[in-house]
């Protein structure tokens, strides 16, 4: 494997911790996701371009559409904590409210 | 060749010359409701040379002088029909509108817009005369729409009150109603016969008039009041009374029944529709007639007794007797006119007050009004000899010998006699007995302009019955032979109203008025209708239109069938089945730490 991969795929690794491992503000972890994404499409346009799999380049084209879906989702949910909060700190998502 | 036509377009020329004038500065002057009662007169007098020439020989003549348009295949005129219901009609309209003018320079006398309230007389004399004389339906509508419009300007006459703009949108209302038949009928027509004019419909034949015919007779329920399209009659009378006096009870209220007179040669033929006129004939003479037993309102009472002589010439043409309704016409307008003006100088006698209640002993203090008051109840009752004998008792008569429905001809027996009896309560209340008005008001009748026109029309009222009946020609044969009692009936069931009326007024005078029972206030409301009708109807479609177009429409078809169902079930169903206690933390945590191990145990695996 070559050292472009490996280093596409440390940053993939890298924003899955950031994702996994937070404090306390529910959008550091909606940021990581994008970042997973990101390195997500990069990968993905290296392997297609570099292995002329023409066939396949539509692919990074319809990632980055249901990444963009995503986002809009996380971010809809992220807006709703917010209006009963205020804040998107993590640790007012108990069973209290909804 | 002989001066027919130029006299009768020389008549109405004269009716128009004062709304020419009215641009000049004689229009701002004093006299000018002298000048148009005078014009009025005069045209009278002019119109009197056609007819009785008219009279003499039977010259009809139809004067067609100016081609306004041809579409397509149809050609559009202006013409004149001068015949046996027009030429008898005119003088008669003149007549009485000549009394009404007179009479309204005593009564307005006061009201700083006289000469515009004389304007809009004598618009819708003008009017009036076009809808009497047209030969084609076209112009005939002209009229129609022309009388429409002036009685929604008069009875709004005193517009700063609420009742009175109430009546005359009332009265527009349901005209507008029955327009929708008249234009049926003249689209019906165009389609069928290619033409407007009288001559081509009565001579081309053809199967089915029964739509045309349906027409005709919605129109001339809205534009007489009969039942179904009545409440604007008794509510007109918001407008000054020689507005009353004029339109509501001789002249525009018979246009309807003019019009199905006009058309009495498809009537013919067509038993369906003379059935239908003749119960709705007979509907609206009973309903009205009881009607007008509670009101306590003298010009109500007189307004109700139009509308129940409309009913009775609507039940005539039924029996098939146009001849007999157009001469009904005719006498009913003297006296009605008459009643109002008396009714007219009561209320201006007494200081405006228009609650029978609150008049009486005025047999002493008014003693002319009183003369002819009593003798225009007479003449509407049918008393022998004077004018509403002739017409009245000959259509009694008529049903009474006639294969007809029986039930039709014993309501409008019934509504004969309750004529004598509201008649009779009017002159117990207005006229006899005690004064029960307050004294300190001057009660003068001694006016000229107010003698003079009622005289004239008390002298038609006595003669007029026999004059016309005596001058015209011969035309439907009517019933010579019959049984006494048959012959009796007219006379037996008003004296049995006039009696019982008097009986049970005299007797209950000095008694207490008691809770009123279901009869009384079932009369004393109209029947309910108007209370009924003014509220359910608009709610009804109110509220249909705003649930079909607001809530189905919209909230249900755009908002909820789809997004809020979705959004709705999803809430609804995540909170019955989720459990988790929102510790996002911990999740995540755990996720990565088991990814480790994973990757950490499975890489040594071998």
């Amino acid at each position: 494997m070559s050292m472009v991969y490996i280093n596409i795929f440390l940053a993939f690794i890298l924003s899955l911790m950031g994702m996994l491992v937070y404090r306390s503000h529910l959008m550091s972890s909606l940021l990581c996701l994008e970042g997973m994404m990101l390195s997500l499409f990069v990968m993905m346009s290296v392997t297609i371009l570099n292995n002329h799999l023409t066939l396949a380049s539509m692919m990074p084209i319809v990632l980055l559409v249901f990444a963009a879906c995503e986002a809009a989702l996380g971010l809809s949910l992220l807006v709703m904590v917010s209006n009963t909060y205020g804040t998107d700190y993590v640790q007012n998502l108990n069973l209290l409210q909804c | 060749m002989n001066m027919f036509s130029s006299c009768m377009i020389t008549a109405l020329v004269i009716l128009t010359l004062p709304i020419i004038m009215s641009s000049t500065k004689l229009y701002k002057n004093k006299l000018y409701p002298y000048y148009v009662k005078t014009a009025t007169s005069y045209a009278f007098m002019i119109s009197m040379i056609p007819t009785m020439m008219f009279i003499y020989s039977g010259q009809e003549t139809i004067i067609s002088n100016w081609h306004w348009m041809t579409i397509q295949t149809m050609k559009l005129s202006m013409s004149f029909k001068l015949d046996y219901f027009s030429m008898i009609f005119v003088p008669v309209a003149l007549f009485v509108t000549w009394s009404i003018m007179e009479f309204s320079m005593w009564y307005m006398h006061s009201d700083p817009y006289i000469n515009r309230f004389f304007k809009y007389l004598l618009l819708f004399l003008i009017t009036m005369m076009v809808l009497v004389t047209a030969n084609n339906m076209f112009q005939l509508f002209i009229g129609w729409e022309g009388v429409g419009i002036m009685s929604f300007l008069l009875i709004g006459w005193w517009y700063g009150r609420t009742d009175a703009n109430t009546a005359a949108l009332q009265a527009v209302l349901y005209n507008r109603i029955g327009d929708v038949g008249f234009i049926m009928t003249m689209a019906w027509f165009l389609l069928n016969l290619n033409t407007w004019d009288l001559q081509q419909i009565f001579i081309t034949t053809n199967d089915n008039f029964n739509l045309p015919l349906l027409g005709l007779l919605l129109a001339a329920t809205g534009k007489s009041a009969q039942f179904g399209l009545h409440p604007w009659l008794p509510s007109a009378m918001e407008g000054p009374t020689p507005v009353s006096a004029l339109l509501h009870s001789s002249t525009m209220v018979v246009a309807g029944v003019f019009l199905l007179i006009r058309f009495h040669p498809l009537m013919e033929h067509n038993q369906t529709i003379q059935t239908l006129t003749l119960c709705l004939g007979a509907i609206t003479t009973l309903f009205t007639a009881i009607c007008a037993l509670t009101q306590n309102d003298i010009k109500k009472i007189v307004a109700f007794s139009t509308s129940s002589q409309l009913g009775l010439m609507m039940v005539t043409i039924g029996i098939n007797q146009p001849y007999l309704a157009f001469l009904h016409i005719c006498t009913h307008a003297f006296f009605k006119a008459m009643l109002f003006m008396c009714s007219g100088s009561v209320i201006h006698s007494l200081n405006d007050e228009q609650d029978i209640r609150k008049m009486g002993g005025l047999f002493k203090v008014l003693p002319f009004t009183t003369t002819s008051l009593i003798i225009g109840s007479l003449a509407l009752t049918g008393m022998p000899f004077l004018t509403g004998f002739y017409s009245k008792d000959l259509i009694i008569e008529s049903a009474n010998t006639s294969n007809t429905n029986a039930w039709a001809l014993l309501i409008t027996l019934v509504a004969t006699s309750l004529t004598a009896a509201y008649s009779t309560r009017i002159m117990f209340f207005a006229l006899l007995g005690q004064p029960r008005f307050s004294p300190m008001i001057p009660i003068n009748e001694n006016n000229p302009l107010l003698i003079n026109s009622i005289k004239r029309l008390l002298i038609g009222s006595v003669f007029a019955g026999y004059i016309i009946s005596h001058s015209i020609t011969p035309t439907t044969i009517p019933q010579m032979t019959m049984p006494h009692y048959l012959k009796m009936t007219a006379l037996a069931v008003t004296t049995l109203g006039f009696i019982l009326a008097l009986e049970l007024n005299l007797t209950t005078q000095g008694l207490k008025f008691n809770y009123p029972s279901n009869y009384f206030k079932f009369s004393s409301l109209l029947g309910y209708y108007p209370t009924i009708m003014h509220r359910l109807t608009p709610k009804t479609s109110l509220t249909i239109s705003q649930k079909s177009a607001s809530m189905l429409l919209d909230s249900i078809w755009l908002e909820n069938i789809l997004p809020k169902s979705i959004s709705y079930f999803q809430m609804k169903s995540s909170t019955l089945i989720s459990n988790q206690k929102g510790l996002i933390k911990l999740y995540f945590l755990s996720f990565m730490l088991t990814m480790i191990l994973s990757l950490l145990i499975l890489n040594y695996h071998g």
